[in-house]
């Protein structure tokens, strides 16, 4: 058993290795409770393939999160195992998933949730905080600019995101490696790239890409 | 300065940042909009009304919980009634224009004026109108239908709704219901041709005949395909209903089943009449040719 990053560990069970956060609650989206950890299973979460796939950041206890496409909260749930003393904003705009997400959001004190559209995020400009963290995971043909007006209005200086990419919902037409290579220059025009990479075999045609915001 | 913040209002007065608490803090919560990125850190300056952080942020969250709720349920009640009217709407429009434009096109072949020119300039402006209302049609059903929009496009989704009348009725629709939604006219007339004890054609499609991977098989394909899809939607329907979350495995199966309906256009032809039949009901194929 191995702890990877704050309540976040690679543990044994039946012979295999996997992912899990360390936690009080109970399972939220069908995952496996073993003892005290609850399994993170990255064909669900992209956070968790991304870990998964190597790429470890190493997110603080007391950071303080921007979440961009919260869903019914499946990542989330994670999330606030591991920001045990921080807050994270949930942002969704759609009703439906969110229903499952208020209960999760009832249950864990750090979670705010904001049923809001993340491409109008002057609207949650009175609500949301400096943050430490803005990770994104909207599949929408203009999450880039979603992401850079999120991260201009709440992410501190030397603050750090992460967004997940669909090729397929940025351009349908042309190759994943190409629409990737657009992202990653276009993310790298504003911010610091520090590290990008597939989410193969966990999700088809989807990339991470690790940013920081300088100065 | 003065900015609208969750907790009431932050304004600047002598080069100092000071909170005002306001007594409602539902409302204030909802008004807490601002253009411009702000150049403070919320939690600090809200120390100045309340007690802690601890008392900041759990009255935050309660607040949050409270509006968000009661967001969410409004929202579900209202989305879907909204794209069916916004659409009945657009047709409704769209004959307009059509009207509008063949009279102006009659005016003008007699004379053209002034009053023409102002004419023609209220005909843009309904078109703008028109893309104004597609787009909203389009934003709306993509949050409240995702599977639906991503299987058959958010004109064919929004159309599947209409016709459905809610999203409830569509999650329940059988997928043979759903393959000939749209097509109930043409279900009618054919019914009643063969209660006259006439031939008729029932139709293998309805609305979703215009989604690109049926329409451009050859004729012998498109039913296979309009059941494939049609099943396909039937439980997107439902994961839409129920979950409202994205499946992509869903729609990835649709656009495989299509690659493979198309790649089969390569085999001789001998071949491909000896296989559908197999597939399809043999005696309905069969009779078919007969009545044409
Ligand atoms: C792939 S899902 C996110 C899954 C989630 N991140 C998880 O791992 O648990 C994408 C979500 O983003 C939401 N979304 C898309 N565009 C959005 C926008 N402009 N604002 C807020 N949410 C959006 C969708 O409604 C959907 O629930």
């Amino acid at each position: 058993m191995k702890e990877i990053i704050h309540n976040v560990f690679i543990i044994e069970r039946e012979g295999k290795e996997i992912l899990a956060t360390k936690s009080k609650y109970g399972s939220h989206y069908g995952e496996r409770k073993i003892g005290e950890f609850r399994e993170w299973i990255p064909s669900r979460s992209k956070l968790a393939a991304m870990i998964l796939k190597g790429h470890i950041i190493d997110i603080k206890p007391d950071w303080k999160v921007l979440y961009l496409g919260a869903a019914s909260g499946t990542t989330v749930s994670h999330l606030a195992d591991i920001v045990d003393e921080g807050i994270i904003y949930a942002v969704e705009y759609s009703a439906k998933p969110f229903v499952k997400f208020l209960q999760l959001a009832e249950e864990r004190r750090n979670i705010i949730p904001l049923l809001e559209d993340a491409s109008t995020p002057w609207k949650y400009n009175g609500i949301v905080e400096k943050v430490d963290f803005i990770y994104q995971d909207i599949a929408q043909k203009n999450q880039i600019e979603i992401f850079f007006a999120n991260i201009d209005m709440f992410l501190k200086d030397g603050g750090e995101g992460v967004i997940m990419v669909k090729a397929r919902s940025i351009d349908s037409t042309a190759e994943p490696e190409v629409v990737f290579d657009r992202v990653v220059e276009e993310l790298g025009e504003k911010l610091e790239v520090l590290a990008h990479g597939s989410l193969e075999p966990f999700h088809k045609d989807h990339i991470y890409v690790h940013v920081r915001k300088t100065k | 300065m003065k900015w609208n913040v969750w907790f009431g209002e932050v304004v600047e007065e002598d080069g100092k940042l000071i909170a005002k608490k306001s007594n409602d803090l539902v409302e204030s919560f909802k008004n807490a909009s601002n253009p411009e990125a702000l150049p403070f850190n919320l939690p600090e300056v809200g120390l100045q009304v309340f007690e802690s952080l601890e008392d900041y942020y759990k009255t935050l969250r309660k607040i949050a919980l409270k509006v968000t709720s009661e967001k969410v349920e409004r929202e579900l009640k209202r989305e879907d009634r909204y794209v069916i009217l916004l659409l009945k709407a657009l047709d409704k429009l769209n004959e307009s224009i059509n009207m509008l434009e063949e009279k102006l096109r009659d005016i003008e072949e007699v004379k053209i004026s002034d009053t023409t020119e102002d004419f023609r300039e209220r005909i843009e402006e309904l078109k703008r109108l028109r893309r104004r209302i597609e787009k909203e049609i389009e934003d709306v059903i993509t949050k409240i239908a995702p599977n639906l929009t991503e299987i058959a496009g958010a004109v064919i989704a929004a159309r599947l709704l209409e016709k459905a009348g809610s999203l409830e009725r569509l999650a329940f629709l059988p997928a043979s219901k759903i393959q000939i939604l749209g097509a109930e006219k043409s279900l009618y007339k054919a019914l009643a041709r063969m209660r006259r004890g006439k031939p008729a054609k029932t139709p293998k499609h309805g609305i979703i005949f215009i989604h690109p991977f049926i329409r451009t098989l050859p004729k012998r394909k498109r039913g296979r395909m309009a059941r494939f899809m049609a099943a396909k939607l039937a439980i997107a329907a439902k994961l839409d209903y129920f979950k409202g979350e994205l499946d992509e495995n869903l729609a990835e199966s649709v656009r495989k089943k299509y690659e493979e309906l198309r790649r089969e256009k390569d085999k001789p032809k001998k071949e491909e009449s000896k296989q559908e039949p197999k597939e399809e009901k043999p005696k309905k194929k069969k009779k078919k040719p007969k009545h044409r």
